[in-house]
């Protein structure tokens, strides 16, 4: 009786270990909100297991902000000496990206990738003034704008400027995060010394120089007096979360957290969004592969389903509300005309085109966030 | 007894290690760290960028944990000092049930309550509102440096009153019986009798309660949005989002400076009973 | 007419206390809730629904809070039921300064100390691992293990275990006969602290452990400041639970001439 149990849990054992040995573990880690977290888990991991039975997808997540991504650059750099790292698909920022590819930890997988060519736009060539070629593949495109209740403001403030005097008419009645806990605040900021320095295109294409730094002083004196007519928010959720209890009027967001919280009841459907002049900074979010990821091939297939024209389509426009991160020809043959167009009711292509900024090159980028700190903060 | 003197060495030694590698370890790190220049070498230039950018909220820190700890401390004689001279055991035993359910609530969670609780159109001020004490647009947000030291006070007084409450309970009661019937008011007992007793246990739950607050850093996170706000969580920003291990720890080291008196006091306690 | 006074006074502290998490119950309840209503506009369980489904964080989470402090309780009680007991009873050189470092973790703010803890851990490669999690709990639950367990052994009278000892029992046997039981009520209670300090430890693990070993309260964190109300407030509420019970139990352990030994 004994002896046939052994037997039998051995024969499983033996059974299962080859089985166990086929599954792959793909580590997809991305920084950014919740919200990317989720569509990786709930939305990218069933669809690739289909296709794939014999991978599972574990998707984990390093918090919001350049922190998010600064972990997981962490990670890598820890781990450089090992023969494979525990990272197969990182989802990182601009900045970041910019720094790992200099530094050799990620591997140039574009051109071996089919989706490769559907991407041309200069975010995925150029990172803050890094040039990241071959290296990353844009997940979307997202564009931050100020939202306001039309139940509390009657019109809202076209230009940074008007947007000041607004505040100081209607104190606290703005709240913006700062430039801790979230990228939104961030984008605000720079959207204010873009607004309030001559040289706002040198500030995004460079050459950098360190003398320039001197010439903020102005805007952010300005900026330290509006601090007093607002409230600081706790991050990208903070502020949804307070224009939601009508705590706030107005208040810089990404217009796809925007979005879906108002599809999931988190926000008035009445909430409108306006893209302030002279324009407010938008970010891709990139997929990289680590250079020594342990499931190479595995991650190669995995950004591929993740970048085809489908599952943009489908997963980036309608369910999330992102900017495609292909090119938007190829994602725009795969949807209605209504869906497509639902991304552009408060924000017109136009807009877009003419109000939407990137962010600075990242030695003015740090420049900017220090000077913040050292100027505006103490 | 023959206790040979090296069986209670050896049955230290474990904990003591563990205590020594994990902990003193890195707090000698850390010290070295905060005068760490980027290329290696001594420099005071962490304690300068720290200054630069942080002076407020190592000030608010001092003013947040100060007003708390002081807030405590009252709330604490209080509840304690009822517990012992309230003269309606109902009234009592409803205290003693109320008053403890802080005290096993991880701060955490006590921030996530506090979070929507004392927002601008929050719980506490809807209530209000519902009773007609404050009008719709009168309410004000707590969630700044005002809104921590309330969580602080509210998670960390039923520590203190439990102590206190002990040990105004394992007084002898002869000397307030005494007093009543000399016809001292309570307050009075309170104040003139029982806190000087229980001083010591007072002083031991405040400053235990000082160091924690110092080293909380999911309060001031979830709670107050931005400057003013502890050190702590500039500390967390610039190792979170740069890597900044000196500016860091020039920070912690500032902290160290500011709990070392309390410590003292402690020491010098801790040291006399033994 | 002084019960109008008491009720106003009970009250008022019944709001203050309980208000807080009344909140929190009802956030957890709540499916919709936004300005301008004072209560939630749509209560139901779609949360619970989300917070536990298969392939959701939070189980996974949950099992892993209290496998770490489950872990952290054997090795503190490891650790500290000898160095209690060596304290209580035993001579020790440098007494005082073994007290002193035993009492340094709460004597020195603990952020920076996970910071460098965290930094040294990835040397060893312990970052981001389960063992690196408990190691830096068991540390925090040290404290209270040493001192409490210390307390424990001292308050047992010395007159019983001189005599079992003249009774001629040797030193082991009267520490397990005598000793050992006797103190069981104050070890429970330092067993008790420790296992509650680490499933709600969350400043050690937001440095050690992130993004790999997530606990209910990093999780927590994690949906509170990503606006998640509702699930915040319900894996608040998973966390309290062992809070609540214990401290429902709690007044057996927690004898007041215990109590008023630690420090001491």
């Amino acid at each position: 009786m004994k002896r046939s149990l052994v037997l039998a849990t051995l024969a499983m054992a033996l059974a299962a270990a080859p089985a166990a040995a086929q599954k792959t573990t793909l580590n997809v880690v991305t920084a950014g909100d919740q919200n990317m977290v989720d569509y990786v888990k709930d939305y990218l991991a069933p669809r690739f297991e289909q296709t794939n039975p014999n991978a599972t997808v574990k998707a984990v997540g390093t918090g919001p902000g350049d922190a998010g991504s600064q972990k997981i650059a962490e990670k890598l750099q820890a781990q450089k000496a090992n023969a494979a790292w525990d990272v197969d698909v990182a989802v990182i920022h601009q900045k970041m990206a910019g720094d790992l590819v200099r530094e050799g930890l990620l591997a140039p997988y574009v051109r071996d990738v089919a989706t490769g060519r559907l991407v041309t736009s200069e975010a995925s060539k150029n990172a803050l003034g890094t040039n990241v070629a071959g290296y990353v593949i844009p997940m979307f495109q997202s564009q931050t704008a100020i939202a306001w209740n039309p139940a509390l403001v009657k019109s809202p403030p076209k230009s940074y400027d008007e947007l000041a005097a607004w505040a100081k008419a209607n104190p606290r009645k703005f709240g913006y995060n700062g430039i801790k806990g979230g990228m939104s605040g961030v984008a605000f900021v720079v959207g204010w010394v873009y607004a309030n320095t001559p040289d706002a295109e040198r500030l995004m294409k460079g050459p950098y120089d360190a003398s320039t730094k001197a010439n903020w002083d102005g805007a952010l004196g300005k900026l330290k007096e509006f601090n007093r007519n607002v409230v600081i928010t706790p991050g990208n959720a903070g502020t949804l979360d307070m224009l939601n209890r009508g705590e706030i009027a107005m208040g810089p967001v990404w217009v796809d957290m925007f979005y879906t919280w108002m599809a999931d009841g988190k926000l008035p459907p009445s909430m409108r969004l306006q893209l302030i002049g002279p324009g407010m900074p938008g970010q891709p979010m990139y997929y990289v592969i680590p250079a020594k990821a342990a499931n190479m091939a595995a991650a190669k297939k995995f950004v591929e389903m993740a970048t085809s024209p489908e599952i943009q389509a489908e997963g980036i426009v309608k369910k999330f509300n992102w900017y495609p991160g292909i090119d938007a020809q190829h994602v725009k043959a795969k949807l209605d005309d209504k869906t497509w167009n639902r991304l552009f009711v408060d924000v017109t292509p136009q807009e877009l085109a003419a109000k939407g900024k990137t962010f600075p090159i990242k030695q003015y980028f740090d420049d900017i966030l220090e000077s913040y700190e050292r100027k505006v903060l103490n | 007894m023959r206790d040979s003197g090296r069986l209670g060495p050896l049955l230290v030694a474990p904990a003591l290690l563990m205590v020594l590698a994990l902990f003193v370890y890195p707090l000698g790190y850390s010290l070295i760290t905060a005068f760490e220049a980027k290329s290696g070498g001594f420099t005071l230039g962490n304690f300068v960028k720290a200054f630069e950018f942080y002076s407020i909220d190592i000030g608010f820190t001092l003013v947040i944990i100060g007003l708390s700890t002081l807030a405590i401390a009252v709330a604490s004689i209080a509840i304690g000092g009822y517990l012992v001279l309230g003269e309606n055991p109902r009234a009592v035993a409803l205290l003693r049930w109320l008053y403890r359910w802080p005290l096993f609530i991880p701060f955490v969670v006590a921030a996530q309550c506090m979070r929507s609780f004392l927002a601008k159109n929050g719980l506490m001020n809807n209530t209000f509102v519902a009773l007609g004490i404050l009008e719709v647009d009168q309410t004000t947000g707590f969630l700044d440096w005002r809104g921590i030291v309330i969580t602080f006070v509210w998670k960390q007084t039923p520590f203190v009153a439990l102590l206190v409450a002990g040990a105004m309970a394992s007084l002898d009661r002869s000397t307030i019986e005494a007093a009543r019937n000399l016809g001292a008011s309570r307050l009075r007992i309170l104040v003139e009798i029982l806190v000087p007793q229980v001083m010591p246990t007072l002083v031991v739950g405040l400053i235990l309660s000082f160091v924690t607050m110092m080293s909380v850093l999911s309060v001031p996170l979830m709670i107050s949005g931005e400057s003013p706000t502890m050190m702590t969580v500039d500390m967390a920003f610039r190792i979170n989002n740069y890597g900044d291990y000196g500016t860091a720890n020039a920070l912690g080291f500032i902290s160290y400076l500011l709990t070392a008196a309390c410590a003292w006091v402690y020491l010098k306690r801790a040291v006399r009973q033994t | 007419m002084i019960w109008v006074g008491r009720g106003i006074a009970l009250g008022l502290l019944a709001f203050i206390v309980l208000g807080p998490l009344a909140n929190l119950v009802l956030w957890a309840a709540a499916e919709q809730w936004y300005f301008p209503h004072k209560l939630p506009v749509a209560y139901g369980a779609k949360f619970w629904q989300q917070v536990f489904k298969p392939r959701g964080d939070a189980l996974v989470s949950l099992m892993t809070s209290i496998w770490i402090a489950l872990a952290t309780v054997a090795a503190c009680l490891a650790l500290a039921i000898p160095a209690g007991y060596a304290l209580a009873r035993l001579k020790l050189p440098w007494r005082t300064a073994i007290l002193l470092a035993f009492l340094m973790p709460q004597a020195f703010p603990s952020l920076a100390v996970y910071i460098n803890v965290a930094r040294i851990f990835y040397d060893f490669k312990l970052n981001g691992t389960m063992l690196g999690v408990i190691l830096v709990h068991t540390v925090h639950g040290l404290v209270f293990a040493v001192w409490i367990t210390a307390a424990a052994f001292a308050a047992v009278d010395r007159d019983l275990e001189l005599a079992a000892r003249n009774l001629g029992g040797s030193a082991l046997r009267t520490f397990l006969t005598v000793s050992l039981p006797l103190a069981a009520p104050g070890i429970m209670a330092s067993a008790i602290f420790v296992f509650l300090e680490s499933l709600d430890e969350f400043t050690g693990t937001f440095f050690v452990g992130v993004p790999d070993v997530i606990t209910l309260p990093l999780l927590m964190f994690t949906a509170s400041i990503a606006g998640n109300y509702q699930i915040a407030a319900i894996t608040a509420l998973v966390l309290l639970v062992p809070s609540v019970l214990f401290m429902l139990f709690i007044e057996r352990f927690l004898k007041a001439d215990v109590l008023s030994k630690i420090g001491a």
